[in-house]
């Protein structure tokens, strides 16, 4: 039983990692209508931006947060201005396939400054662990947990409550009524991009803590995996990217513990077949009717 | 004399290859009802959506209020007081009617409720139905947050794209009364039209697009009593 809780805690803080990522993809696929596959490699540059800011700058932790978030949401939003939005008139495929390129040119430009020689990342949180009924909770497990919950609360209150939220919604569903509006779409993706990034910095701080080692192509397994997610919630829902990163985080660790760690990441990748197969718009994706 | 609000000259439109709209002009005058009518095709949607920015003409002009608007964004226009009730509404079918109100109310600093008690004067069915998501109103309903969202912005000109299309014949004489109120409190009206002989009733002046062309341009009871007209629109 405690091991099953200890799985289930560490699945659920694994899991609000993804989710924190799979926002990203999500918010920019529900407004942009992109995948912007760059968006893993995002957070490869938050935790080198991290190690840069505490080993070499000295600069203490929740400085360093601040860091790693800034230049991430620099770097997604000029990301955006020179690499997508001159293809905003283009076929998917084309803006696909940059997204790609973006995603090499990052992991190489990371490999020309920082090595191939994976970097330890610093531990930002120092939380005591806790002990609740005999199960112990690292500090950084529930610290990642606590604080995702924190965010993703933000997030939705920010889409349903504010004026921006609604605005991005509007652009979400339905970009030449929103213009008609009033709203810009271009300035709506710009902070698409920004949010997005700024979450995909925080990630990359907790999945430095959890996993510690960088390279440069640490981006690649959490943002498949993270889209993943976001595809299994159904991509474009916001709640659904919450739900879908969790569940696969929790799946992820439980097959760790009871099944095999080999087959952990096939199973994760299994069950998103199955629900693709069962319901092909994601848990709680919505039916997109193509408009001409 | 009026001054013109609205002046769109010898605009030329493409959908690709497709010549939508040939060297079309019309103008729209402070404080007037201006109809476009013409059958399915003739290119009134393509004017609206051309004079809205949502569409750029290849060449000619439109001038809104004295401003070259030819090439001026989309978003760009309903801060100028030219607000633009698309083909089809287009309401925001996931948000609720009064969030739908809200975005009309974009740019403006803040949503003045004395705005949104006007528009649920005008229209009572929407105040019922304010926490409503949009996509579960019916089609007459939807024109009405559609029409109401316009007025949120207090726009100087608005522009109705067939907003009686597909709805009951009483809901179409409710949607015809509260174009002639809005146009009473101060509102220009640009109206496109498949309901020919309810647009020339209600257009101080009309133009009769055909294929592309304006054909035809008068007041509306001249338009009304013409046989070309008689023939193509009223049934004879």
């Amino acid at each position: 039983m405690i091991h099953f809780l200890q799985t289930l805690i560490s699945g659920l803080s694994l899991g609000s990692i993804y989710a924190l990522i799979a926002l990203g993809y999500t918010m920019v696929y529900g407004i942009a209508k992109m995948l912007n596959f760059a968006h893993g490699d995002i957070i490869m540059v938050g935790a080198y931006a991290a190690i840069v800011a505490v080993f070499q700058m000295k600069l203490p932790g929740l400085v360093a947060v601040l860091a790693a978030v800034l230049v991430c949401t620099v770097l997604g939003v000029t990301v955006e201005f020179l690499a997508y939005k001159p293809l905003r008139q283009s076929p998917p495929l084309t803006v696909l396939i940059t997204a790609i390129g973006v995603s090499y040119f990052l992991q190489n430009i990371a490999l020309l400054i920082f090595g191939s020689e994976q970097m330890a990342s610093p531990v930002i949180m120092k939380l005591p662990a806790l002990v609740i009924g005999g199960v112990q909770i690292d500090g950084i497990t529930w610290g990642t947990l606590a604080v995702t919950c924190i965010i993703m609360l933000g997030l939705t209150l920010f889409i349903n409550k504010t004026k921006m939220g609604k605005a991005m919604r509007a652009v979400s569903e339905d970009k030449g009524a929103a213009e008609l509006m009033g709203i810009s779409v271009n300035k709506t993706i710009t902070i698409t991009f920004a949010i997005g990034s700024a979450l995909a910095a925080i990630a990359s701080i907790f999945y430095g803590s959890a996993y510690v080692y960088i390279r440069p192509t640490t981006g690649a397994m959490p943002g498949i995996k993270a889209f993943t997610a976001a595809v299994f919630g159904g991509i474009g829902s916001i709640p659904g990217a919450m739900l879908g990163g969790i569940l696969l985080g929790v799946i992820e660790q439980f097959a760790k513990a009871y099944i095999s760690t080999l087959w952990s990441d096939a199973i994760v990748f299994g069950v998103l077949v199955v629900v693709l197969i069962v319901k092909p718009t994601g848990l709680l994706g919505k039916k997109i009717s193509e408009k001409v | 004399m009026a001054e013109t609000m609205l002046k769109v000259e010898g605009i030329n439109v493409y959908y690709g290859k497709i010549h939508a709209l040939k060297d079309v002009s019309f103008e729209v005058n402070t404080g007037e009802i201006v109809a476009l009518i013409g059958a399915n095709g003739a290119g009134k949607s393509t004017t609206l959506k051309t004079v809205s920015g949502m569409m750029h003409p290849k060449s000619g002009s439109i001038h809104f209020m004295g401003e070259d608007i030819t090439h001026t964004e989309s978003y760009r226009l309903l801060p100028k007081g030219l607000a633009h009730v698309p083909e089809g509404r287009r309401v925001f079918l996931q948000m609720t009617v009064q969030e739908n109100l809200e975005m009309g109310a974009y740019i403006q600093k803040k949503i003045s409720d004395e705005d949104l008690e006007n528009v649920y004067k005008h229209f009572p069915r929407l105040k019922e139905r304010r926490k409503q998501i949009a996509g579960t109103l019916s089609g007459g309903e939807q024109q009405m947050l559609a029409m109401g969202r316009a007025m949120m912005s207090h726009p100087r000109i608005v522009m109705l794209d067939e907003p009686s299309m597909g709805l009951a014949p009483i809901l179409v004489d409710q949607i015809f009364d509260i174009v002639r109120e809005l146009h009473a409190a101060g509102t220009t009206v640009l109206l496109v039209e498949q309901n020919a002989s309810k647009a020339l009733a209600l257009a101080d002046r009309a133009y009769v697009l055909e294929t592309g062309r304006i054909t035809l341009a008068g007041t509306g009871a001249e338009l009304m009593s013409s046989e070309q007209v008689k023939k193509a629109y009223l049934g004879g």
